[in-house]
């Protein structure tokens, strides 16, 4: 089946003990845009992204990517079908150096690789740094090398768990300029992000969970406006 | 006691330390390696010495020839039993809490240690070849020692090569640093697993393979090196590959200074003294923090 969608969720659930993260949630994503997943702490929000790139296993529902079940793959092949994504903490591999934490998750033969690393580091501006221990690099240059480790297998979807927190203006916005570069080449992006600024700016559609269900979604001017979200976000 | 302790002697011991010491590391960077990328303790991994040994011996035994070359087949051979276990066995309790692992490792090496009591018995073994020593001034350097020195260093460098400058070795050092991040970057890591429990079996047999000229060779041989391999890996810090050198020579420097001031006996001791002295005071390792 493939109706267009790049990823399309149905009906996913997921629980930890008695608690239920995720309560069937379904979401549709068309390729070549950026979309926003909000929602108070707790909601559920990285458990999904869990869940999609297979770190989590799903207690129910199902997960499509190109019109292929991806639930039940490994996180590895979930990554090969196509699907990056950073984390809320950045996660690089400290004990490599910023280019061997770009050459390490590639398949390309070496030549290629390297020379697709060094053009990301040029990218970012992280060229001069590529032989440094990524654990040396600062808090916004791990940020920088995390995600464009993403970009080095060059997916189709991209989830960012909160790329603006901890990072100053002027590297948020290098990094927005990027997202929005990435969409114009027609890159999926999804992502989790609590500055509202950031995701009302960038994002065409948002998605809304609380309590791991989904309550609203639509673009930005009409979820601002939503008595449900605000309910969610400030209470009654 | 009563003696007196000169110069010459604590020369000579620092340099039995020495030499004892990189045969301890190079053993407890296979224990580092599986830790490191699965945490997972194999208190198999001393049984897996135990048949480097015995694969050697039967090597001499049968077929006559130099013990040392036995490396070139006991290496490639316990490299396979190694992913064997690993895929059949140990695969399945790496996300399992600790206690699974210990267990399930425990049981394997009570098994491999029972299969080796059948088939070679408990006689007590040994391959008689390259006895003596070197006089080099006043310092007296047994010939099975320098070389179990020499091989056990080049192959510990082969091995920190390897996990610094190729691809395979890094997406190991990669696996252990974030396991979860290697995973969703690509990188499978049920085969880093089979390559790092693979290696780790290779390294753990080279150490049987040069010792086997050495000690008494018999199917409980290799849990005193568990436990050594183990004090090595909290000397060094637990999953820190250049720990693990630093904590195999510091071992084989203390057991050798305690043996020159100490009985015997007491100085079998120091060691777990050192363990329990570490985990105490420095849990993390000497060196502190994680280096892979």
């Amino acid at each position: 089946m493939d109706d267009g969608h790049l990823l399309e969720i149905r009906d996913l659930t997921k629980h930890f003990g008695g608690v239920v993260a995720v309560n069937r949630c379904s979401l549709v994503l068309a390729p070549g845009k950026i979309y926003g997943l909000i929602g108070p702490n707790g909601s559920g929000k990285t458990t999904l992204f869990n869940c999609i790139t297979g770190l989590e296993r799903r207690d129910a529902g199902e997960v499509f990517f190109r019109g292929e079940r991806i639930d039940g793959l490994k996180p590895h092949q979930v990554a090969h079908r196509g699907i990056g994504r950073t984390f809320q903490i950045i996660r690089v591999f400290p004990e490599l150096t910023a280019l061997e934490n770009l050459l390490v998750v590639t398949r390309e033969p070496f030549e290629v690789a390297y020379r697709r690393a060094q053009e990301l580091l040029r990218f970012v501006t992280l060229d001069l740094l590529e032989n440094e221990y990524a654990g040396n690099l600062s808090y916004g240059q791990q940020k920088l090398l995390e995600f464009i480790r993403v970009l080095m297998r060059d997916p189709e979807l991209i989830l960012l768990d909160e790329p603006a927190a901890g990072v100053n203006r002027t590297l948020l916005n290098e990094l927005l300029a990027a997202i929005t570069r990435l969409r114009d080449q027609g890159k999926t992006i999804l992502i989790v992000e609590h500055d509202m600024k950031v995701v009302m700016g960038l994002c065409e559609k948002l998605f809304v969970l609380d309590y791991g269900e989904k309550i609203a979604e639509g673009p930005p001017g009409v979820i601002q406006a939503d008595p449900r979200v605000i309910e969610a976000y400030f209470g009654r | 006691m009563g003696v007196t302790i000169t110069p010459t002697m604590v020369g000579q011991v620092v340099i039995s330390g020495l030499l004892a010491g990189a045969l301890y590391s190079m053993v407890a960077l296979g224990l580092a390696l599986i830790y490191g990328v699965m945490r997972v303790i194999n208190i198999a991994h001393g049984t897996l010495l135990m048949l480097g040994a015995y694969t050697t011996f039967w090597w001499f035994r049968l077929l006559g020839i130099n013990p040392y070359l036995s490396l070139l087949v006991a290496l490639p051979l316990m490299f396979f039993v190694g992913m064997l276990l690993q895929r059949t066995l140990v695969a399945r309790v790496v996300d399992a809490p600790e206690l699974s692992s210990l267990l399930l490792t425990f049981g394997i090496s009570i098994a491999l240690v029972n299969v080796a009591q059948l088939t070679f018995t408990s006689d007590v073994r040994s391959v008689e070849f390259l006895t003596g020593a070197f006089l080099v001034g006043p310092f007296a350097l047994s010939k099975s020692r320098l070389v179990a020195f020499a091989v056990a260093v080049a192959i510990t460098a082969i091995a920190f090569w390897f996990l610094q400058k190729t691809k395979l070795g890094k997406a190991i050092r990669a696996t252990s640093q974030s396991s979860e991040v290697a995973m969703v970057c690509g990188i499978n890591v049920h085969r880093i697993h089979l390559y790092a429990f693979g290696i780790a079996s290779a390294l753990a047999s080279a150490g049987g393979s040069l010792v086997a000229v050495m000690v008494a060779i018999q199917p409980e041989m290799g849990q005193v090196y568990t436990f050594k391999s183990f004090l090595v890996i909290v000397l060094g810090g637990a999953g820190n590959y250049p720990g693990a050198l630093l904590g195999g020579m510091l071992l084989g420097l203390v057991e050798q200074l305690a043996s020159l001031f100490l009985t015997t006996q007491l100085s079998e001791a120091v060691a777990y003294v050192l363990l329990v002295l570490v985990l105490l005071l420095r849990p993390t390792g000497l060196l502190g923090g994680r280096a892979t």
